[in-house]
Order: structure tokens, then sequence, then C-alpha cells
């Protein structure tokens, strides 16, 4: 089993390798969105600027199948920052992950602190219970048993705290158009019809995230899997990584093309 | 904080992510989103406006095109009117002076018959007279061989006749 380290602030848990790897992430896609931007041109764009418009184009065509033109214009870079910060958190779990094993041997004892990081659990009953099976797992002698293992690289996409954080923020912000348009329409459309509130406040802010959490976190599952087969699992590994890559994109589209319906149906007039 | 093993939500995660991606969304929409869409928009308005340039001059080239055409014709019209008028103006010229010629031809014609019956008469006359001259001669030849006494006064008796008569 797969460990993580956490810590406590502020009452709230944090996980270290979600946390390292949002950052990676979104320092990627600055310094991809950063180089792209260097020298505009108005004329003939070069292989880089070529690339950014040919993106741009793209989000205003998926916003533009739900909005007029000039509403679709003003969430443009949102839909750039969501596909492009999605995109490349769910290849970059692809390309690599990074792992480290801990055992408790002779000469070397997992210390107190680490044992503290990775047993983090938000309540102390549920701290207490993992701690045992991790002092199980680090004082195994079984070799077949590869200790406490720590994933430190993954797809940021594959932690359900980053997907439902970035779904809550678009709702949040749909829902703050729609407001914003008039609260009236806003208030009469969402929260009188029962069905609504079930779609706006259980429905959407499930589905957006688990959908796009779902596929990245099974996809590293089998990928892990398939590392464990050894040389038995080599062909799979590579048929399923390549098919990551493509499920990795289609998840980045539907994500963002749901944000922008969900979007358009706080633009647009309500219905 | 849910916790499934595997699987867990961390309020904390959550927060940090949704402020990143704010952070994100600025950055993007600062350094990326304004400057290209400035760019785009300036290209687009310069496409736009070579297009209907483009229109433009196609319209300007066609109407000149048009007006070339009517000028062209004009010169077309009027060199041919200029040929019609010269060739007919030299056929008249032809027309006048084989007129002349065939009148001059008539008149130099006229004018030799005139003169050769004019030489005809006279050589007539003359040969009249010559002829006149000739027959009085052999007349008083004549008449100086066989005029008598007797014929002479018959003839006298009957003039003196015919004047009693008129006296």
């Amino acid at each position: 089993m797969h460990y993580t380290l956490r810590f406590e602030w502020m009452g709230m848990v944090f996980d270290i390798p979600t946390l390292i790897m949002m950052v990676v992430t979104t320092l990627i896609v600055i310094w991809l969105i950063l180089r792209l931007t260097r020298n505009l041109q108005s004329g003939v764009p070069g292989k880089g600027q070529n690339f950014l418009e040919w993106i741009v184009d793209f989000v205003r065509g998926i916003a533009g199948q739900f909005m007029d033109t000039k509403t679709a214009f003003r969430f443009i870079g949102l839909g750039v920052a969501l596909i492009l910060y999605i995109l490349i958190g769910n290849w970059l779990g692809l390309a690599t992950n990074v792992m480290t094993a801990h055992h408790n041997t002779a000469d070397q004892q997992a210390s107190e602190s680490f044992i503290k990081l990775i047993t983090i659990s938000g309540t102390e009953e549920a701290e207490l219970a993992k701690r045992e099976i991790v002092m199980e797992e680090l004082t195994s002698q079984d070799p077949n048993s590869h200790g406490v293992v720590v994933a430190w690289w993954k797809s940021p996409t594959a932690a359900p705290s980053v997907t439902f954080a970035l779904a809550f923020v678009v709702l949040l912000y749909s829902h703050i158009i729609g407001i914003q348009k008039s609260f009236g329409g806003w208030a009469k459309h969402t929260l009188l019809n029962p069905l609504h509130i079930l779609e706006e406040f259980v429905i959407k802010p499930l589905t957006l995230p688990l959908r796009l959490f779902g596929n990245i976190f099974a996809g590293e599952i089998l990928i892990a899997f398939l590392l464990s087969l050894g040389v038995l699992g080599s062909i799979p590994l590579f048929v399923w990584l390549g098919y990551s890559v493509f499920v990795g994109a289609v998840q980045a589209y539907i994500f963002t093309t749901l944000t922008m319906v969900y979007i358009s149906q706080q633009a647009n007039d309500q219905h | 904080m849910l916790d499934l093993g595997a699987v867990s939500l961390e309020w904390g995660s959550m927060l940090t992510q949704a402020i990143v991606f704010l952070i994100l969304l600025w950055v993007v929409n600062k350094y990326a989103m304004g400057p290209l869409m400035a760019v785009m928009e300036k290209r687009r308005q310069h496409v736009e406006n070579e297009i209907s340039s483009a229109e433009r001059n196609r319209q300007e080239a066609e109407a000149l095109l048009a007006e070339q055409r009517k000028v062209l014709d004009e010169a077309r019209a009027e060199s041919k009117a200029i040929i019609d008028r010269a060739v007919k103006q030299a056929s008249d010229e032809a027309a006048k002076i084989v007129a002349e010629a065939q009148a001059a031809t008539e008149s130099m014609k006229a004018g030799a018959k005139a003169e050769l019956a004019r030489e005809v008469e006279k050589a007539k006359a003359e040969l009249r007279g010559e002829l006149t001259s000739i027959s009085v001669l052999l007349a008083s030849k004549i008449i100086e061989k066989e005029l008598d006494e007797a014929s002479q006064k018959s003839t006298v008796d009957k003039f003196l006749a015919q004047v009693g008569d008129r006296l």
C-alpha cells in the first residue's frame, strides 16, 4: 500500500506530494505560457505563438458552442488555464513515478516525525489505527513486503482534493456569474426547484471532479499494477500508457467543456 | 478530511489547489490572454482591412477596366468612321477623276470630229470652187467656140421681151 506524507496547519490537513505536484504543474503551465508568448507578432506568428493561438482558438471553439462570441470571450482565459493545467497534470503522472520505500532495519530506523507525517488522518482514532499498520509494515520480515512506500510524483489530478478544488472553483464562479447577472433569476432557477437544487449542489459538484479523478486515478492504479508484473506487464503497460495519453487529453477536454456548459447555463438567459 | 486509504480529501490541499489555480488563472490572463488577445485582435483587424481594401481595389480596377473598354470601343468606332470616310472620299475622287477624264476625252473626240467635218467641208468648198472655175473656164471655151449670131440674137430677144413685159 502507498502512503503519503501530510502535515496539519490551522486545523487543516495538507498532502505534501499533492502540494508538490500542483506547484510543479502550475510552474510548468506558467513557464509554457511565458515561453509561448515571447515575441508576440500581430503579423505571421512564430511556432510557439501559433501553438498557443491554436489552443486559444480551440478553447474559443468549445466556449462558442454554448455562448455567443462576446460572452465566450470572457471565459477563454479560464478555459486555457483549465485545459493546460489538467492536461499537463494528467500527463505528468504518466511520464514517471517517484516512490520511496521505507523499512526499519537494524541500522536504520524510520524517525518518529516521518511516522507522524504519514499517519496524519485528521482524527485521533484513524491516526492510531493507521500507525499500527505502518509499524507492522515497517518492521515486516516478509521478503515480499515492499515496506512503507511513499509516492512522491504522481498526477495531481489523481488526487481528489485537486479535482474537487478545481470543480468547486469553477462551479462557484458559475454561480457568481448567475447571481451577478440577476439574483432573482438565479434564485428562482436554482433554489425553487428540488431537481435543480439536487443538480446544482449535489450532482454537478460530484460528477465533475469525480469523472476526472476516477479516470486518472484508475489509470495510475493500472500502471502501478502493470509495473508490479515486471516483464510480463511491459507490453500491456506500453499500450496502456499510450491510451492514458489519450484519456488524459480527453478528460482535460471534457472538464473544460463541462465548465463552459455550466458557466453558459448561468451566463445565458435562464430558461 | 475524508480518508479512504489511497483516496482522501484534505481541506488543506483543496484550499491550496484553489489558491494555486487562482494564481495560475491570474498569470494566464495577465501574461498570456491579454497580450495574445490584443495581438490576435490586431491581426483580425489587419486582415479585415486588407480584405476590404482588396475589395475596394478590385472594384476600382473593374471600373477602370470598364472605362478603358469604353474608350477603346469609342476609339475603334472613330477609327472605323475615319477609314470609311477616307475610303468614300478616295472612291469619290477616283470617280471624279474618271468622269473628268471621260469628259475630256469626249470633248476632245467632239473637237476632233468637228475639225474633221470642217476640213471636209473646207475641202468640199475648195473643190466646189475649183470645179466652178473649171466649169466656167470650160463653158467659156465652149461658148467662145459655139456662140453665133443667131443663138445670141434669140437670147437677146428673149431677154428684151422679158424686160419689156416688166416695163
